[in-house]
Protein backbone atom coordinates (compact mmCIF):
# COMPACT_ATOMS: atom_id res chain seq x y z
CA UNK A 1 0.00 0.00 0.00
CA UNK A 2 1.24 3.47 -0.89
CA UNK A 3 2.10 5.67 2.05
CA UNK A 4 0.26 8.94 1.46
CA UNK A 5 2.05 10.51 4.43
CA UNK A 6 -1.07 11.93 5.96
CA UNK A 7 -2.32 13.55 2.76
CA UNK A 8 -4.97 10.86 2.20
CA UNK A 9 -7.97 12.67 3.69
CA UNK A 10 -7.11 15.91 1.87
CA UNK A 11 -6.73 14.05 -1.41
CA UNK A 12 -10.14 12.48 -0.94
CA UNK A 13 -11.57 15.88 -0.11
CA UNK A 14 -9.94 17.23 -3.27
CA UNK A 15 -11.46 14.42 -5.31
CA UNK A 16 -14.84 15.42 -3.88
CA UNK A 17 -14.25 18.99 -5.05
CA UNK A 18 -13.31 17.74 -8.50
CA UNK A 19 -16.44 15.61 -8.84
CA UNK A 20 -18.79 18.30 -7.51
CA UNK A 21 -17.23 20.91 -9.72
CA UNK A 22 -17.44 18.70 -12.77
CA UNK A 23 -21.06 17.62 -12.21
CA UNK A 24 -22.36 21.12 -11.45
CA UNK A 25 -20.47 22.53 -14.43
CA UNK A 26 -21.95 19.80 -16.62
CA UNK A 27 -25.47 20.68 -15.52
CA UNK A 28 -24.87 24.36 -16.24
CA UNK A 29 -23.24 23.51 -19.58
CA UNK A 30 -26.21 21.36 -20.62
CA UNK A 31 -28.67 24.13 -19.77
CA UNK A 32 -26.59 26.74 -21.60
CA UNK A 33 -26.08 24.33 -24.49
CA UNK A 34 -29.82 23.74 -24.91
CA UNK A 35 -30.44 27.48 -24.80
CA UNK A 36 -27.64 28.14 -27.29
CA UNK A 37 -28.91 25.48 -29.68
CA UNK A 38 -32.45 26.90 -29.48
CA UNK A 39 -31.13 30.42 -30.03
CA UNK A 40 -29.13 29.31 -33.06
CA UNK A 41 -32.17 27.66 -34.58
CA UNK A 42 -34.46 30.57 -33.73
CA UNK A 43 -35.75 32.85 -36.45
CA UNK A 44 -34.98 35.84 -34.25
CA UNK A 45 -31.93 37.55 -35.70
CA UNK A 46 -30.68 38.92 -32.37
CA UNK A 47 -30.79 35.53 -30.62
CA UNK A 48 -28.94 33.82 -33.47
CA UNK A 49 -26.30 36.54 -33.48
CA UNK A 50 -25.80 36.42 -29.70
CA UNK A 51 -25.39 32.66 -29.74
CA UNK A 52 -22.85 32.85 -32.55
CA UNK A 53 -20.80 35.49 -30.75
CA UNK A 54 -20.87 33.35 -27.62
CA UNK A 55 -19.65 30.18 -29.29
CA UNK A 56 -17.02 31.98 -31.37
CA UNK A 57 -15.69 33.77 -28.31
CA UNK A 58 -15.45 30.61 -26.24
CA UNK A 59 -13.87 28.53 -28.93
CA UNK A 60 -11.30 31.20 -29.72
CA UNK A 61 -10.02 32.01 -26.22
CA UNK A 62 -8.04 29.59 -24.04
CA UNK A 63 -9.98 28.12 -21.09
CA UNK A 64 -7.35 29.28 -18.63
CA UNK A 65 -7.58 32.89 -19.78
CA UNK A 66 -11.38 32.80 -19.60
CA UNK A 67 -11.26 31.33 -16.13
CA UNK A 68 -8.97 34.04 -14.80
CA UNK A 69 -10.95 36.74 -16.58
CA UNK A 70 -14.18 35.56 -15.01
CA UNK A 71 -12.69 35.04 -11.56
CA UNK A 72 -10.80 38.33 -11.27
CA UNK A 73 -13.34 40.21 -13.34
CA UNK A 74 -16.10 38.72 -11.21
CA UNK A 75 -14.45 39.89 -7.99
CA UNK A 76 -14.02 43.39 -9.42
CA UNK A 77 -17.66 43.40 -10.48
CA UNK A 78 -18.86 42.25 -7.07
CA UNK A 79 -16.69 44.86 -5.38
CA UNK A 80 -18.06 47.58 -7.61
CA UNK A 81 -21.59 46.58 -6.73
CA UNK A 82 -20.94 46.51 -2.99
CA UNK A 83 -19.17 49.90 -3.21
CA UNK A 84 -22.13 51.29 -5.06
CA UNK A 85 -24.51 49.91 -2.44
CA UNK A 86 -22.38 51.38 0.35
CA UNK A 87 -22.07 54.88 -1.10
CA UNK A 88 -25.59 55.18 -2.49
CA UNK A 89 -27.69 53.32 0.03
CA UNK A 90 -25.35 53.00 2.99
CA UNK A 91 -25.65 49.25 2.86
CA UNK A 92 -22.42 47.67 4.06
CA UNK A 93 -21.84 44.21 2.71
CA UNK A 94 -18.75 42.44 1.60
CA UNK A 95 -19.16 39.61 -0.84
CA UNK A 96 -16.25 37.35 -1.46
CA UNK A 97 -16.45 36.09 -5.00
CA UNK A 98 -16.44 32.41 -4.24
CA UNK A 99 -13.76 30.45 -6.09
CA UNK A 100 -15.93 27.35 -6.35
CA UNK A 101 -18.81 29.30 -7.87
CA UNK A 102 -16.38 31.00 -10.23
CA UNK A 103 -15.05 27.60 -11.27
CA UNK A 104 -18.53 26.20 -11.93
CA UNK A 105 -19.57 29.34 -13.80
CA UNK A 106 -16.48 29.43 -15.98
CA UNK A 107 -16.38 25.76 -16.85
CA UNK A 108 -20.13 25.67 -17.39
CA UNK A 109 -19.89 28.76 -19.55
CA UNK A 110 -17.07 27.31 -21.65
CA UNK A 111 -18.66 23.93 -22.19
CA UNK A 112 -22.09 25.42 -22.76
CA UNK A 113 -20.72 26.65 -26.08
CA UNK A 114 -19.50 23.19 -27.09
CA UNK A 115 -22.73 21.59 -25.90
CA UNK A 116 -24.63 24.13 -27.97
CA UNK A 117 -23.03 22.82 -31.14
CA UNK A 118 -23.59 19.22 -30.09
CA UNK A 119 -27.28 19.83 -29.36
CA UNK A 120 -27.86 21.87 -32.50
CA UNK A 121 -26.61 19.06 -34.70
CA UNK A 122 -28.64 16.55 -32.72
CA UNK A 123 -31.86 18.57 -32.97
CA UNK A 124 -31.41 18.91 -36.69
CA UNK A 125 -30.98 15.14 -37.03
CA UNK A 126 -34.52 14.51 -35.72
CA UNK A 127 -36.89 13.66 -38.56
CA UNK A 128 -39.26 16.54 -39.15
CA UNK A 129 -42.19 14.17 -39.68
CA UNK A 130 -41.94 13.12 -36.03
CA UNK A 131 -42.35 16.73 -34.94
CA UNK A 132 -45.15 17.40 -37.42
CA UNK A 133 -47.03 14.42 -36.04
CA UNK A 134 -46.78 15.96 -32.58
CA UNK A 135 -48.10 19.30 -33.81
CA UNK A 136 -50.86 17.65 -35.81
CA UNK A 137 -52.10 15.92 -32.66
CA UNK A 138 -52.53 19.16 -30.79
CA UNK A 139 -49.29 19.22 -28.82
CA UNK A 140 -48.02 22.63 -27.75
CA UNK A 141 -44.42 23.38 -28.66
CA UNK A 142 -43.39 22.73 -25.06
CA UNK A 143 -45.03 19.32 -25.13
CA UNK A 144 -43.49 18.49 -28.51
CA UNK A 145 -40.09 19.37 -27.03
CA UNK A 146 -40.53 17.30 -23.89
CA UNK A 147 -42.16 14.24 -25.42
CA UNK A 148 -40.63 14.04 -28.90
CA UNK A 149 -37.84 16.45 -29.77
CA UNK A 150 -35.76 15.95 -26.64
CA UNK A 151 -35.96 12.14 -26.34
CA UNK A 152 -35.25 11.70 -30.05
CA UNK A 153 -32.46 14.24 -30.07
CA UNK A 154 -30.61 12.62 -27.18
CA UNK A 155 -29.44 9.58 -29.12
CA UNK A 156 -27.69 11.88 -31.57
CA UNK A 157 -26.32 14.13 -28.84
CA UNK A 158 -24.95 11.51 -26.46
CA UNK A 159 -21.70 10.66 -28.27
CA UNK A 160 -20.75 14.36 -28.41
CA UNK A 161 -22.07 14.93 -24.91
CA UNK A 162 -19.96 12.16 -23.45
CA UNK A 163 -16.92 13.46 -25.29
CA UNK A 164 -17.49 16.96 -23.94
CA UNK A 165 -17.93 15.55 -20.45
CA UNK A 166 -14.56 13.79 -20.56
CA UNK A 167 -12.83 17.00 -21.65
CA UNK A 168 -14.78 18.98 -19.04
CA UNK A 169 -13.72 16.58 -16.30
CA UNK A 170 -10.07 17.13 -17.12
CA UNK A 171 -10.53 20.87 -17.49
CA UNK A 172 -11.50 21.04 -13.82
CA UNK A 173 -7.81 20.55 -13.05
CA UNK A 174 -7.30 24.18 -14.12
CA UNK A 175 -9.23 25.53 -11.13
CA UNK A 176 -6.18 25.42 -8.90
CA UNK A 177 -5.05 28.68 -10.54
CA UNK A 178 -8.01 30.48 -9.00
CA UNK A 179 -7.29 29.02 -5.60
CA UNK A 180 -9.61 26.03 -5.50
CA UNK A 181 -8.25 22.99 -3.75
CA UNK A 182 -9.14 20.15 -6.05
CA UNK A 183 -7.30 16.85 -5.99
CA UNK A 184 -4.64 18.03 -8.45
CA UNK A 185 -3.73 20.93 -6.25
CA UNK A 186 -3.48 18.72 -3.15
CA UNK A 187 -1.29 16.28 -5.06
CA UNK A 188 0.95 19.07 -6.33
CA UNK A 189 1.38 20.51 -2.82
CA UNK A 190 2.11 17.10 -1.39
CA UNK A 191 4.62 16.32 -4.14
CA UNK A 192 6.49 19.53 -3.51
CA UNK A 193 6.56 19.02 0.23
CA UNK A 194 7.66 15.39 0.15
CA UNK A 195 9.66 15.30 -3.09
CA UNK A 196 7.74 12.17 -4.05
CA UNK A 197 5.63 13.21 -7.02
CA UNK A 198 4.62 9.73 -8.13
CA UNK A 199 3.21 8.79 -4.75
CA UNK A 200 0.59 11.50 -5.17
CA UNK A 201 0.16 11.98 -8.88
CA UNK A 202 -0.37 8.32 -9.73
CA UNK A 203 -3.37 7.95 -7.39
CA UNK A 204 -4.76 11.15 -8.88
CA UNK A 205 -4.39 9.75 -12.40
CA UNK A 206 -6.11 6.56 -11.28
CA UNK A 207 -8.92 8.56 -9.68
CA UNK A 208 -9.55 10.43 -12.94
CA UNK A 209 -9.56 7.15 -14.82
CA UNK A 210 -12.03 5.73 -12.36
CA UNK A 211 -14.40 8.66 -12.75
CA UNK A 212 -14.04 8.42 -16.52
CA UNK A 213 -14.83 4.69 -16.51
CA UNK A 214 -17.89 5.13 -14.34
CA UNK A 215 -19.15 7.89 -16.62
CA UNK A 216 -18.55 5.81 -19.71
CA UNK A 217 -20.68 3.10 -18.19
CA UNK A 218 -23.43 5.63 -17.42
CA UNK A 219 -23.29 7.05 -20.94
CA UNK A 220 -23.48 3.57 -22.45
CA UNK A 221 -26.64 2.93 -20.40
CA UNK A 222 -28.14 6.24 -21.51
CA UNK A 223 -27.30 5.53 -25.13
CA UNK A 224 -29.05 2.20 -24.87
CA UNK A 225 -32.07 3.88 -23.34
CA UNK A 226 -32.37 6.55 -26.03
CA UNK A 227 -31.70 4.08 -28.86
CA UNK A 228 -34.83 2.10 -28.04
CA UNK A 229 -37.06 1.97 -31.06
CA UNK A 230 -34.30 2.87 -33.48
CA UNK A 231 -33.16 -0.67 -34.16
CA UNK A 232 -30.48 -0.33 -31.52
CA UNK A 233 -31.77 -2.92 -29.10
CA UNK B 1 -82.30 19.00 -32.24
CA UNK B 2 -79.94 21.92 -32.56
CA UNK B 3 -77.98 22.16 -35.76
CA UNK B 4 -74.44 20.92 -35.24
CA UNK B 5 -71.75 23.23 -36.57
CA UNK B 6 -69.97 22.25 -39.77
CA UNK B 7 -66.93 20.21 -38.70
CA UNK B 8 -64.55 21.81 -41.17
CA UNK B 9 -64.82 24.67 -43.57
CA UNK B 10 -62.06 26.39 -45.52
CA UNK B 11 -62.60 29.36 -47.78
CA UNK B 12 -60.43 30.80 -50.48
CA UNK B 13 -57.11 29.38 -49.27
CA UNK B 14 -54.06 30.83 -51.00
CA UNK B 15 -50.49 29.81 -50.52
CA UNK B 16 -47.25 30.64 -52.23
CA UNK B 17 -43.77 29.20 -51.83
CA UNK B 18 -41.39 31.91 -52.97
CA UNK B 19 -42.44 32.94 -56.45
CA UNK B 20 -44.77 30.02 -57.11
CA UNK B 21 -48.36 30.30 -56.14
CA UNK B 22 -49.32 26.73 -55.27
CA UNK B 23 -52.86 27.34 -54.02
CA UNK B 24 -54.85 29.97 -55.84
CA UNK B 25 -58.00 30.18 -53.78
CA UNK B 26 -59.40 26.82 -52.68
CA UNK B 27 -62.51 26.20 -50.65
CA UNK B 28 -64.07 23.13 -49.15
CA UNK B 29 -66.81 22.30 -46.72
CA UNK B 30 -66.96 18.99 -44.89
CA UNK B 31 -70.34 18.25 -43.29
CA UNK B 32 -70.64 15.54 -40.71
CA UNK B 33 -70.15 12.15 -42.34
CA UNK B 34 -68.70 13.55 -45.57
CA UNK B 35 -65.79 11.80 -47.22
CA UNK B 36 -64.08 14.27 -49.50
CA UNK B 37 -61.29 13.02 -51.71
CA UNK B 38 -58.75 15.33 -53.27
CA UNK B 39 -57.20 14.03 -56.45
CA UNK B 40 -54.81 15.52 -58.95
CA UNK B 41 -51.36 15.15 -60.43
CA UNK B 42 -48.32 15.68 -58.21
CA UNK B 43 -47.70 19.39 -57.92
CA UNK B 44 -51.40 20.19 -58.13
CA UNK B 45 -51.31 21.40 -54.52
CA UNK B 46 -53.54 18.75 -52.96
CA UNK B 47 -51.18 17.84 -50.10
CA UNK B 48 -50.39 21.48 -49.40
CA UNK B 49 -54.11 22.20 -49.31
CA UNK B 50 -54.63 19.43 -46.77
CA UNK B 51 -51.71 20.67 -44.67
CA UNK B 52 -53.24 24.14 -44.61
CA UNK B 53 -56.34 22.67 -42.97
CA UNK B 54 -54.50 21.95 -39.71
CA UNK B 55 -51.99 24.75 -40.22
CA UNK B 56 -48.92 22.59 -40.71
CA UNK B 57 -48.58 25.08 -43.55
CA UNK B 58 -49.63 28.67 -43.01
CA UNK B 59 -51.97 29.86 -45.76
CA UNK B 60 -51.24 33.37 -47.03
CA UNK B 61 -54.91 34.13 -47.33
CA UNK B 62 -58.30 32.54 -46.67
CA UNK B 63 -60.43 31.41 -43.74
CA UNK B 64 -60.36 28.28 -41.68
CA UNK B 65 -63.37 27.40 -39.57
CA UNK B 66 -63.28 24.31 -37.39
CA UNK B 67 -66.50 23.20 -35.68
CA UNK B 68 -67.96 26.64 -36.22
CA UNK B 69 -64.98 28.45 -34.74
CA UNK B 70 -62.98 30.66 -37.10
CA UNK B 71 -59.20 30.65 -36.59
CA UNK B 72 -57.90 34.17 -36.01
CA UNK B 73 -54.90 35.36 -38.01
CA UNK B 74 -52.58 38.32 -37.80
CA UNK B 75 -49.93 39.66 -40.14
CA UNK B 76 -46.33 39.81 -38.93
CA UNK B 77 -43.06 40.51 -40.69
CA UNK B 78 -42.78 36.75 -41.26
CA UNK B 79 -46.12 36.75 -43.07
CA UNK B 80 -49.58 35.74 -41.97
CA UNK B 81 -49.71 33.79 -38.74
CA UNK B 82 -52.31 32.56 -36.30
CA UNK B 83 -53.03 35.18 -33.69
CA UNK B 84 -53.33 32.70 -30.87
CA UNK B 85 -51.36 29.46 -30.99
CA UNK B 86 -53.44 28.06 -28.13
CA UNK B 87 -56.45 28.22 -30.40
CA UNK B 88 -54.48 26.38 -33.10
CA UNK B 89 -53.41 23.68 -30.66
CA UNK B 90 -57.04 23.16 -29.58
CA UNK B 91 -58.16 23.11 -33.20
CA UNK B 92 -55.56 20.53 -34.16
CA UNK B 93 -56.69 18.22 -31.39
CA UNK B 94 -60.04 18.04 -33.19
CA UNK B 95 -58.52 17.10 -36.54
CA UNK B 96 -56.23 14.13 -36.59
CA UNK B 97 -53.90 13.57 -39.48
CA UNK B 98 -52.65 10.38 -41.07
CA UNK B 99 -49.39 10.96 -42.93
CA UNK B 100 -47.96 9.43 -46.07
CA UNK B 101 -44.86 8.31 -44.19
CA UNK B 102 -46.87 7.24 -41.10
CA UNK B 103 -44.77 9.31 -38.66
CA UNK B 104 -45.47 7.08 -35.72
CA UNK B 105 -43.17 8.25 -32.95
CA UNK B 106 -40.14 6.05 -33.29
CA UNK B 107 -39.14 6.01 -29.62
CA UNK B 108 -42.50 4.72 -28.43
CA UNK B 109 -44.22 1.38 -28.81
CA UNK B 110 -47.38 1.26 -30.87
CA UNK B 111 -49.51 1.28 -27.72
CA UNK B 112 -47.59 4.26 -26.32
CA UNK B 113 -48.08 6.05 -29.64
CA UNK B 114 -51.81 5.60 -29.40
CA UNK B 115 -52.23 6.79 -25.81
CA UNK B 116 -49.71 9.64 -26.07
CA UNK B 117 -51.91 12.47 -27.30
CA UNK B 118 -55.11 11.36 -25.50
CA UNK B 119 -53.20 11.46 -22.19
CA UNK B 120 -51.07 14.53 -22.71
CA UNK B 121 -53.30 16.63 -24.95
CA UNK B 122 -56.84 15.55 -24.09
CA UNK B 123 -55.87 14.82 -20.45
CA UNK B 124 -57.67 11.50 -20.46
CA UNK B 125 -57.03 9.20 -17.51
CA UNK B 126 -54.44 6.59 -18.46
CA UNK B 127 -56.71 3.66 -17.75
CA UNK B 128 -59.40 5.00 -20.05
CA UNK B 129 -56.85 5.77 -22.78
CA UNK B 130 -55.46 2.25 -22.55
CA UNK B 131 -58.88 0.66 -22.81
CA UNK B 132 -59.70 2.74 -25.85
CA UNK B 133 -56.29 1.96 -27.38
CA UNK B 134 -56.76 -1.77 -27.01
CA UNK B 135 -60.18 -1.58 -28.64
CA UNK B 136 -58.68 0.38 -31.54
CA UNK B 137 -55.77 -2.03 -31.93
CA UNK B 138 -58.27 -4.83 -32.16
CA UNK B 139 -60.19 -2.91 -34.76
CA UNK B 140 -57.17 -2.37 -37.03
CA UNK B 141 -55.98 -5.93 -36.42
CA UNK B 142 -52.81 -5.09 -34.52
CA UNK B 143 -53.47 -6.43 -31.04
CA UNK B 144 -50.42 -8.68 -31.32
CA UNK B 145 -48.17 -5.73 -32.19
CA UNK B 146 -49.12 -3.47 -29.25
CA UNK B 147 -45.66 -3.54 -27.75
CA UNK B 148 -43.71 -3.38 -31.00
CA UNK B 149 -41.75 -0.29 -31.98
CA UNK B 150 -42.61 1.26 -35.36
CA UNK B 151 -39.25 0.18 -36.82
CA UNK B 152 -40.21 -3.42 -36.14
CA UNK B 153 -43.46 -3.18 -38.08
CA UNK B 154 -44.23 -3.36 -41.80
CA UNK B 155 -45.40 -0.24 -43.60
CA UNK B 156 -48.97 -1.47 -43.71
CA UNK B 157 -48.95 -2.22 -39.99
CA UNK B 158 -47.47 1.19 -39.24
CA UNK B 159 -50.15 2.92 -41.27
CA UNK B 160 -52.96 0.97 -39.62
CA UNK B 161 -51.34 1.82 -36.29
CA UNK B 162 -51.25 5.47 -37.32
CA UNK B 163 -54.97 5.30 -38.10
CA UNK B 164 -55.58 3.85 -34.64
CA UNK B 165 -53.56 6.74 -33.19
CA UNK B 166 -55.74 9.18 -35.12
CA UNK B 167 -58.96 7.50 -33.96
CA UNK B 168 -57.84 7.63 -30.33
CA UNK B 169 -58.36 11.40 -30.46
CA UNK B 170 -62.08 10.99 -31.29
CA UNK B 171 -61.52 13.53 -34.03
CA UNK B 172 -64.17 15.72 -35.62
CA UNK B 173 -62.46 15.26 -38.95
CA UNK B 174 -59.70 12.92 -40.08
CA UNK B 175 -57.20 14.21 -42.60
CA UNK B 176 -55.41 11.61 -44.73
CA UNK B 177 -52.35 12.69 -46.70
CA UNK B 178 -51.77 10.03 -49.37
CA UNK B 179 -52.02 7.26 -46.77
CA UNK B 180 -51.20 4.43 -49.17
CA UNK B 181 -48.59 6.04 -51.41
CA UNK B 182 -45.59 4.84 -49.43
CA UNK B 183 -46.84 1.25 -49.16
CA UNK B 184 -45.95 -1.85 -51.12
CA UNK B 185 -48.85 -2.75 -53.40
CA UNK B 186 -49.78 -5.87 -51.45
CA UNK B 187 -50.12 -3.84 -48.23
CA UNK B 188 -52.41 -1.17 -49.66
CA UNK B 189 -55.54 -3.32 -49.39
CA UNK B 190 -55.47 -3.69 -45.60
CA UNK B 191 -55.17 0.05 -45.09
CA UNK B 192 -57.94 0.82 -47.58
CA UNK B 193 -60.17 -1.72 -45.86
CA UNK B 194 -59.77 0.08 -42.55
CA UNK B 195 -60.52 3.42 -44.22
CA UNK B 196 -63.57 1.93 -45.91
CA UNK B 197 -64.88 0.89 -42.53
CA UNK B 198 -64.36 4.41 -41.17
CA UNK B 199 -66.27 5.92 -44.05
CA UNK B 200 -69.12 3.48 -43.51
CA UNK B 201 -69.48 4.33 -39.84
CA UNK B 202 -69.92 7.97 -40.78
CA UNK B 203 -66.51 9.47 -39.99
CA UNK B 204 -65.88 12.84 -41.54
CA UNK B 205 -62.78 12.50 -43.68
CA UNK B 206 -60.72 14.52 -46.12
CA UNK B 207 -58.47 12.23 -48.11
CA UNK B 208 -55.69 13.08 -50.53
CA UNK B 209 -55.25 9.95 -52.60
CA UNK B 210 -54.21 8.34 -55.85
CA UNK B 211 -56.53 5.38 -55.22
CA UNK B 212 -59.30 6.04 -57.73
CA UNK B 213 -61.18 2.92 -56.68
CA UNK B 214 -61.36 4.20 -53.11
CA UNK B 215 -62.42 7.65 -54.31
CA UNK B 216 -65.18 6.12 -56.42
CA UNK B 217 -66.49 3.76 -53.75
CA UNK B 218 -66.56 5.87 -50.61
CA UNK B 219 -66.44 9.59 -51.40
CA UNK B 220 -69.39 11.86 -51.04
CA UNK B 221 -67.43 14.41 -53.02
CA UNK B 222 -64.39 14.28 -55.29
CA UNK B 223 -62.34 17.37 -55.96
CA UNK B 224 -59.91 17.37 -58.86
CA UNK B 225 -57.17 19.97 -58.44
CA UNK B 226 -54.97 21.32 -61.18
CA UNK B 227 -52.23 23.86 -60.53
CA UNK B 228 -53.74 25.12 -57.31
CA UNK B 229 -57.30 25.49 -58.58
CA UNK B 230 -60.40 23.28 -58.49
CA UNK B 231 -60.86 21.99 -62.01
CA UNK B 232 -63.84 19.76 -61.30
CA UNK B 233 -65.76 18.85 -58.17
CA UNK B 234 -68.84 16.85 -57.39
CA UNK B 235 -70.12 13.39 -56.54
CA UNK B 236 -67.80 10.59 -57.68
CA UNK B 237 -70.05 9.18 -60.41
CA UNK B 238 -70.09 12.64 -61.98
CA UNK B 239 -66.43 13.62 -61.58
CA UNK B 240 -64.91 10.18 -62.09
CA UNK B 241 -67.67 8.68 -64.23
CA UNK B 242 -68.23 11.55 -66.58
CA UNK B 243 -65.24 13.92 -66.51
CA UNK B 244 -65.77 17.12 -68.46
CA UNK B 245 -62.35 18.68 -68.85
CA UNK B 246 -59.81 17.08 -71.20
CA UNK B 247 -57.23 17.32 -68.43
CA UNK B 248 -59.26 15.23 -66.01
CA UNK B 249 -60.14 12.80 -68.79
CA UNK B 250 -56.47 12.35 -69.43
CA UNK B 251 -55.68 12.10 -65.71
CA UNK B 252 -58.19 9.28 -65.34
CA UNK B 253 -57.25 7.46 -68.53
CA UNK B 254 -55.38 4.16 -68.16
CA UNK B 255 -51.65 4.93 -68.17
CA UNK B 256 -50.59 1.88 -70.16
Amino acid sequence: MIDLQGYGPRLIEGAGVTVQLAVLSLILAIILGLLTASAKMSRNWFLRRTATVYTTLIRGVPDLVLMMLLFFGGQIGVNAISDMLYYSYDIDIYINFNAFAAGVLTIGFIFGAYMGETFRGAFMAVDNGQIEAGKAYGMSSGLVFRRIRFPQMMRHALPGLSNNWMVLLKTTALVSVIGLTDMVRVAAEASRATHEPFTFLLPVAVAYLLIASVSEWIFARLQKHYDIGFGGQ
Amino acid sequence: MAATPTPLEVRNIKKRFGDTEVLKGLSLQAQKGDVITLIGASGSGKSTFLRCMNLLEQPDDGDLIVHGEPIRFKTTKHGREPEDWKQVVQMRAKLSMVFQSFNLWAHMTLLENIIEAPIHVLKKPKKEALEHAHALLDRVGLTARANAYPAQMSGGQQQRGAIARALAMDPEVMLFDEPTSALDPELVGDVLKVMHGLAEEGRTMVVVTHEMGFARDVSSQVIYLHQGLVEEAGPPDQVLGNPQSPRLQQFLAPKY
